[in-house]
């Protein structure tokens, strides 16, 4: 059922651009400029940044959402040009995105039914991942009845149950209030190491950020954006944030944003 | 103990009807001041409007005029309802045809179905068929831009989200765009109706033998006020029971895609 670390799941970026005609004709207006990555199959990689730095841009890319002026951007060997099934999408906003004339379980078998899968699997995979992000009970609710935070287990069980290659989260957390976040987090890191899944995860919250990934990018603000460093996290799951080395690397990557708000640039 | 419940229990009911049956009551006294001041060739009063209504429904004409009104709305406006939801869409989700289609559309609202009575007798005769053309054209348009309303305030991430669960446009169509924006159409559908009889008794009272709007015009020719009377008072109540039917089938069925019995009453 899950998928494992295959080539397939591999997202390569090269020198890839995306501008919009800026204000003077023949004018280019640079949201993303020349990003280069490689995220590997099942990996954990956050893209940090602050607000409006393209960090966005750079996901709705990958999901296929916004198309792209220059460059490469292949998930496997295949060249990126629409949405498709191996890269679900967990959004911000859970109100505009779930179906709130479908119950909890309706919205969890969507794709499968896109898929025209037949009904007593369509409930069993359901079930599965309902259970899995812990809305059990909840089946028949509407997203109206439930909490933001539940709203968002809806999303995960939703895109988990079409069983995709890669998992695109743009700042899934960032509505939630503090104590429910943090639990978010802690089950999401858990489902991310059952399913094996290539996660990409957004978000502009450096703690979190330590909390998740593997890898951290971290984005200079835009416009012309691009991926200054990338940090290795090498600490163990589930992580405490307030270990010396997560703190260290906490106020690391801190004075790392300070440091380009005093220039008024990164170096 | 029971008792002092039961009465608790009753007390806002009362206090909710109260004022409305006063105000109706008030309604009826003002009339019959009238009445008194101008005599009955120019206001009735309560009692000989109910002489006229009997006189009326003894020789079954009001039956019929009633039957014969009702009949050429629910025509007309059902058909001109299933032929703007679809088209509708079509504008809402096809930028070209929306481009060429909505300056035109926002043109011809303006004209009110009435300025269009003449017209309709020429082309479609002075039978049915002019009277359903001309509730048609006051459905249409109505039903049409409110669909397209809806379409336009449906959420991207809502069709993103589809698109990345594997859904084809037809899917998004059918599972998204349509559900989403049933609310809107039943507004619209909702507010044809009260167009509609509007055209109907001023058809009706240009070129017909029968019908809520004959009554009423003809009454002026044996100088029967109180005819008059009883048939705008026929038309408040179909209106008003149609409104509410409307409403509440929209309410029993359509719950789910966030349809409410009334814009005040429920939310």
């Amino acid at each position: 059922m899950s998928s494992a670390h295959s080539a397939s799941s591999v997202i390569t970026i090269e020198g890839l651009d995306k501008s919009y005609g800026g204000p003077k004709q023949g004018s280019l207006h640079y949201i993303i400029k020349d990003v280069d990555l490689v995220v590997k199959g099942g990996e954990f990689f956050v893209l940090l940044g602050p607000s409006g730095c393209g960090k966005s841009t750079l996901l709705n890319m990958i999901a296929g959402f916004v198309s792209k002026t220059a460059g490469q951007l292949r998930v496997g060997n295949v060249e990126v040009d629409k949405p498709g099934r191996d890269r679900a999408v967990v959004f911000q906003q859970a109100d505009s995105s779930l179906f709130p004339w479908l119950t909890v379980l309706q919205n969890v078998e969507f794709g499968l039914k896109m898929k025209k899968t037949p009904k007593e699997e369509r409930r069993r995979i359901s079930d599965r991942f309902i259970r899995m992000v812990g809305l059990s009970g909840h089946e028949n609710k509407f997203p109206r009845e439930l909490s933001g935070g539940m709203k968002q287990r809806v999303q995960l069980a939703r895109v988990l149950a079409n069983d995709p290659a890669i998992l695109l989260m743009d700042e899934p957390f960032g509505a939630l209030d503090a104590m429910t976040r943090r639990t978010m987090q802690k089950e999401l890191s858990q489902i991310w190491r059952e399913t094996n899944k290539t996660v990409i995860f957004v978000t502009h919250d450096i703690q979190e950020a330590i909390l998740l990934g593997e890898r951290i990018a971290v984005m200079s603000a835009g416009p012309n954006s691009r991926i200054t460093d990338i940090y290795d996290v090498p600490m163990d799951y589930p992580r405490d944030a307030t270990a010396p080395e997560f703190q260290a690397l906490q106020r690391r990557i801190q004075s790392h944003f300070e440091a380009a708000l005093e220039g008024g640039a990164y170096p | 103990m029971k008792l002092s419940t039961k009465s608790s229990a009753y007390k806002p009911r009362a206090a909710k009807w109260f004022p409305i049956v006063l105000l109706w009551l008030l309604v009826l006294a003002v009339w019959q001041v009238g009445a008194w001041i101008y005599g009955p060739e120019v206001v009735p009063g309560v009692a000989e409007t109910w002489r006229g209504a009997k006189e009326l429904m003894e020789d079954g004409s009001l039956a019929k005029d009633i039957g014969v009104s009702f009949y050429r709305v629910l025509v007309g406006w059902s058909l001109g309802s299933l032929i703007a939801i679809p088209v509708g869409l079509i504008i809402g989700r096809v930028s070209p045809i929306r481009a060429i289609a909505e300056p035109f559309l926002n043109f011809i609202r303006f004209i009110p179905p009435i300025a269009f009575i003449t017209l309709f007798l020429v082309w479609f005769g002075i039978g049915e068929q002019s009277k359903i053309a001309l509730i048609l054209y006051a459905t249409l348009f109505i039903v049409m831009m409110n669909t397209l309303t809806g379409v336009l305030a449906l959420e991207e991430d809502k069709v993103r989200s589809a698109r990345s669960m594997g859904a084809s446009e037809w899917q998004i169509l059918l599972h998204v765009v349509i559900p989403a924006t049933t609310p809107y159409m039943f507004t619209g559908i909702r507010i044809a109706m009260g167009t509609s009889y509007m055209a109907i008794i001023g058809a009706e009272m240009m070129a017909a033998n029968e019908g809520v709007g004959f009554l009423i015009w003809n009454s002026r020719l044996f100088f029967r006020t109180d005819w008059i009377f009883v048939g705008l008072i026929s038309l408040g109540l179909m209106g008003f029971i149609t409104d509410r039917a409307v409403g509440w089938l929209g309410h029993k069925l359509l719950r789910r895609y966030g349809v409410v019995i009334s814009s005040g009453a429920r939310r």
